[in-house]
């Protein structure tokens, strides 16, 4: 069964731009898929509609079957709980210690907190930063301060990881390190979606990839088996 | 990098998209959040002590005022009702009055009707609570040891029953006065409709003015929250980013808003404590000197209460307002 559906997905601004034009794609559970193209292609637009922050104007985006631009704003908090997202500029709170950022998506929903802090050291643990959770971000690296935006966005055992562009500020060695990160939830089960228009990078995965220009989805490439994580 | 996720910690890819909580665990969990919010409140507070301690007491002087005219109201209305209860005159004999007369005149007023009860003092009595009474009572001893003789007459407290009215009153006293040997009478209403008319002009005043540092409090708690939303955008983003709901991203900040309310209404508090009890001894001398000997009524702990709960209330009105103001603050970082 698809995970992630677009059907005929069009989104218009105000200015009468289209950040997306007709896009139909369907990504399969568990498959670990590239979004690229330059910048105003429309990747973080459909990253956008994917975790319910844009609309499409017409279409629809499905996760699971379930349209996603239908949830109302009761919903909306309860599905994204299911979805981790890491962002380029990881938006780690300064003032919260590494442990305390990655609990924040299990506090939220109430967990014990026996419980919080071992699902945070085993998140912590995957991202190699066992022994960093009592610092502060400013006291980690570029790399580290990602690999601890990867860690909460996976926390909550997300059914979905949408990432874009998560590896703009890090070099080519934490960029493969990142990137082997998510072939590892990839295989535990996660659809994982990633942004990015490093194509030497992309390449080395081997994983489908999927090519956006001015909105519109212009080539979509399946992945050959000789990824080298 | 090596992961070590157990098996149990595997994504539930299999399970369907939920998009609303267990119905079962909804109250736990909000009761559960009010305790998390409640303990990161008084983190929040506590860090900053200082410009909490400046939010209180700008909210707390905001509400003194109007507490304050509320404790005046209620002391108004016991002296009314105290006095409506002992209704009378004052009868002052003349100097060279002759103990005879003073006696008949004494006589006069128990016969008189709607009499209730007359309090007669002798002008060594008289002096004896003038110099009680007067806190420079040595110079007054000298000065009356100087004067040689009393220069206090004898006079009668007339206490008439409730039912007269100010025209029986008024009537008694003309009658009075035409009497040999009295020097004035004193209608003791007099005073008291000064105290009227001003409280009812203090009142009005006092209203505005109260309403406008009510309106105050609010601003007051409407800025503060309003930074603390600013100083949180990032947060409140992240937030929104991973799941939580629009009641657990606008509840820390009712907190601060409750938070800053009830500091200030403790602080209202103290301020009302510390005025009352400078006005105390002056306002039960003056009392007394008009006979009603009064307790200052009002600053009980029902109005406590109140002006704890108007405290909160404004604090979360002020939270609410600037949660309205900067709405949109909830949205996922782009």
């Amino acid at each position: 069964m698809a995970r992630l559906q677009l059907q005929h997905v069009t989104r218009r601004f105000d200015n009468g731009q289209e950040g997306l034009s007709d896009v139909s794609l369907s990504i399969e559970s568990g498959s670990m898929v590239f979004l690229t193209g330059h910048s105003g292609a429309g990747k973080s637009t459909l990253l956008k509609m994917l975790i319910g922050a844009e609309t499409p104007t017409t279409g629809r985006v499905l996760v699971d079957g379930s349209d996603v631009s239908q949830l109302g704003p009761k919903q909306m908090p309860w599905y994204r709980r299911q979805v981790g997202i890491v962002l380029q500029d990881h938006n780690l709170l300064e003032e919260r210690t590494v442990f305390d950022n990655v609990a924040l998506p299990l506090r939220i929903t109430h967990l014990p907190a026996k419980d919080i802090a071992r699902r945070v050291r085993g998140a912590l643990s995957t991202v190699d930063l066992s022994d960093k959770g009592g610092l502060f971000p400013k006291h980690l690296s570029t790399g580290e301060q990602q690999r601890v935006g990867i860690a909460r966005a996976v926390v909550n055992r997300p059914r979905i990881i949408l990432a874009d562009e998560p590896t703009g500020n890090l070099d080519p060695y934490l960029s493969r390190q990142v990137m082997s990160l998510f072939h590892q939830f990839c295989d535990l089960g996660s659809t994982v979606l990633v942004a990015s228009h490093d194509i030497d990078l992309i390449k080395d995965q081997g994983c489908r990839i999927l090519h956006l220009s001015q909105g519109a989805l212009v080539q979509d490439t399946a992945g050959s088996s000789e990824a080298t994580p | 990098m090596a992961g070590d996720t157990k098996a149990e910690d595997r994504p539930g890819v299999e399970s369907p998209l939920t998009v609303e909580g267990p119905k079962g665990e909804r109250l736990q969990a909000w009761f559960a959040d009010h305790v998390r919010v409640a303990s990161d409140t008084s983190l929040f507070v506590s860090q900053r002590l200082m410009s909490s301690f400046l939010v209180w007491l700008m909210v707390g002087v905001a509400l003194t005022l109007p507490g304050l005219l509320w404790v005046a109201q209620s002391n108004v209305q016991a002296i009314n009702q105290q006095w409506q209860g002992s209704a009378g005159l004052t009868v002052y004999m003349k100097l060279a009055a002759s103990e005879q007369l003073i006696d008949d005149m004494e006589i006069r007023l128990n016969r008189e009707t709607g009499v209730e009860r007359v309090i007669r003092t002798t002008p060594d009595q008289a002096l004896q609570e003038l110099l009680e009474q007067s806190d420079e009572s040595v110079f007054l001893r000298d000065a009356m040891a100087a004067v040689g003789s009393n220069p206090l007459p004898a006079s009668f407290a007339v206490v008439l029953n409730d039912s007269s009215s100010y025209l029986q009153l008024d009537a008694l006293s003309r009658k009075l006065s035409a009497q040999t040997g009295v020097d004035d009478v004193v209608i003791e209403m007099t005073w008291l409709e000064r105290l009227r008319d001003l409280s009812d002009l203090v009142n009005r005043l006092g209203s505005g003015l109260s309403i406008t540092l009510l309106i105050a409090a609010v601003l007051v708690a409407f800025a503060s929250v309003r930074l603390a939303i600013e100083s949180r955008l990032g947060e409140l983003r992240v937030l929104a980013l991973i799941g939580a709901t629009p009641a657990q991203m606008r509840r820390p900040f009712l907190y601060f808003g409750s938070a800053y309310g009830i500091g200030g209404g403790v602080m209202a508090i103290m301020l009302i404590a510390v005025f009352l009890n400078q006005i105390e001894a002056p306002l039960q001398s003056l009392l007394v000197s008009y006979r009603a000997g009064i307790e200052i009524a009002g600053f009980t702990p029902g109005f406590l209460l109140a002006i704890l709960l108007v405290g909160w209330f404004l604090g979360v009105a002020g939270a609410m307002l600037a949660l309205f103001q900067r709405g949109g603050a909830d949205k996922p970082p782009s």
